[in-house]
């Protein structure tokens, strides 16, 4: 597996069409940063996250001959898990939630909307902060996950939307808006 | 984790799963593509239908009916086809949104790309003469498409009652004309010393002609400006102008009795 990254993705995507095999050296690059997304969006337990993890992946060697190189193969893997996780929603009426998310996750949510500290964040304050997220509709929970806990960048997040730029960048701001007048209407300041 | 590595890999050879064949992707690909090639044409089909008509219709008639420019203006605006226009203009834009990259461009770069390249065809066409054919095709393939959707020229120049009509003239005499009008109906067309008839006007037996004027009966037309069927027949005259609907010449036109 050590000669892996010395390939790039475009290399494996092309081996992998020839030999499965070739494909769990993807599989091994991007199943961390995809196994926490879905996680983050779905608050599945770790057994049915990686079932869906495995259906994104069998998604992703179906489709390898769509894959085209003026996207970053991450952000096509990631549209490619979005998607699925909208299907799986729909399948399962299934409301989603974000109250899976670990502490270090939600403070880097919260402190890039309402900038502090995290040294300063307290934690009954965070408790109430992360009602105040799981209120926000889904589009704007994801973005703000995507951008801040996934740490993407702003195309990042446009190839995985699929979405202009000004629209992502009104989905982040909006979100940030709505998380502060939720906070406000709860009379939460605390920070 | 390594688990889950295994277990698809296995998963995929036991159940033979292969990556789609990559001619499926293209087709959906170009198809999109081609696609917008296709809303461009009939978008442009459109500007040159609305084109032929904006350009085959005469501007100044609102002087003859008693109403002002704008009001003239909004009467003739080919309304159908610019709603055409509008509705490829939007199916263009969705249509580049939905190829793969689609969403990086800017609102401003699809707008552009879609308007520009319909604008661009579309005279290309209008120029090349298709605008004629595609509303001859409309009236004659389209029914009320000449009667109620739309002012065409011949709509137009087929409204005795309101003082215009058209039609090829059949015989010439010394103060009078005899045409048959585009509904094959015969009409003698009176004409005066105060007739004012365009320089690019030919009066003579199988000439198609544009008249203004008054309806005295049934098939009576009493003239007061003839105009050839195509343009104001302005161009290349012997110099009369409005004036010489008082006798003066300048520009416009020659008075019968000049």
């Amino acid at each position: 597996m050590e000669k892996d990254f010395a390939q790039t993705d475009a290399d494996l995507i092309e081996l992998s069409k020839k030999d499965p095999e070739m494909f769990g050296l993807l599989m091994e690059r991007y199943q961390g940063p995809l196994f926490h997304y879905i996680r983050r969006m779905t608050q599945l337990g770790s057994d049915d996250v990686q079932d869906l993890l495995q259906e994104v992946f069998i998604k992703i060697y179906q489709k390898l001959n769509e894959y085209d190189e003026v996207l970053k193969f991450s952000s096509w893997a990631y549209r490619i898990a979005h998607n699925h996780i909208i299907d799986y929603f729909r399948k399962t009426n299934a409301r989603p939630q974000t109250n899976s998310l670990e502490d270090y996750e939600w403070e880097k949510i919260i402190s890039a909307s309402i900038r502090i500290e995290k040294d300063v964040m307290n934690k009954d304050c965070v408790e109430k902060v992360k009602i105040c997220i799981e209120e926000l509709p889904l589009k704007y929970k994801e973005v703000l996950i995507l951008r801040f806990v996934q740490d993407l960048e702003y195309e990042e997040i446009m190839d995985v939307l699929k979405k202009p730029k000004g629209s992502v960048a009104t989905l982040i701001a909006r979100g940030k808006e709505m998380l502060i007048r939720k906070m406000k209407e709860k009379n939460i300041n605390c920070f | 984790m390594k688990d889950l590595i295994k277990d698809t890999i296995g998963k995929i050879k036991k159940e033979h799963i292969l990556p789609e064949p990559k001619w499926k992707y293209l087709v959906r690909k170009y198809g999109i593509w081609f696609l917008f090639g296709l809303v461009v044409v009939f978008g442009a089909i459109s500007f040159a239908a609305a084109s032929y008509l904006l350009s085959s219709l005469d501007w100044d008639l609102y002087r003859f009916m008693q109403q002002n420019r704008a009001g003239y203006l909004l009467s003739i605006f080919p309304y159908f086809w610019v709603a055409l226009i509008a509705a490829f203009i939007i199916g263009a834009f969705f249509d580049i949104r939905k190829t793969e990259t689609g969403y990086r461009f800017s609102l401003l770069k699809i707008s552009l790309i879609t308007i520009g390249s319909i604008l661009i065809l579309g005279a290309i066409m209008f120029f090349a003469g298709l605008g004629g054919r595609f509303n001859s095709m409309m009236a004659s393939g389209v029914p009320y498409y000449g009667q109620h959707m739309m002012v065409t020229k011949e709509l137009q120049w087929s409204s005795p009652e309101k003082g215009f009509l058209s039609g090829e003239i059949v015989a010439v005499f010394d103060d009078k004309l005899e045409i048959k009008d585009l509904k094959e109906k015969n009409w003698n067309i009176q004409l005066d010393e105060e007739t004012l008839i365009r320089p690019m006007a030919n009066i003579s037996k199988g000439q198609m002609i544009k008249i203004i004027g008054t309806q005295l009966g049934s098939d009576d037309f009493r003239a007061i400006e003839i105009r050839p069927w195509v343009g104001g027949g302005m161009m290349g005259g012997s110099g009369i102008n409005s004036g010489q609907r008082n006798g003066t010449n300048s520009g416009r036109g020659m008075m019968r009795g000049n």
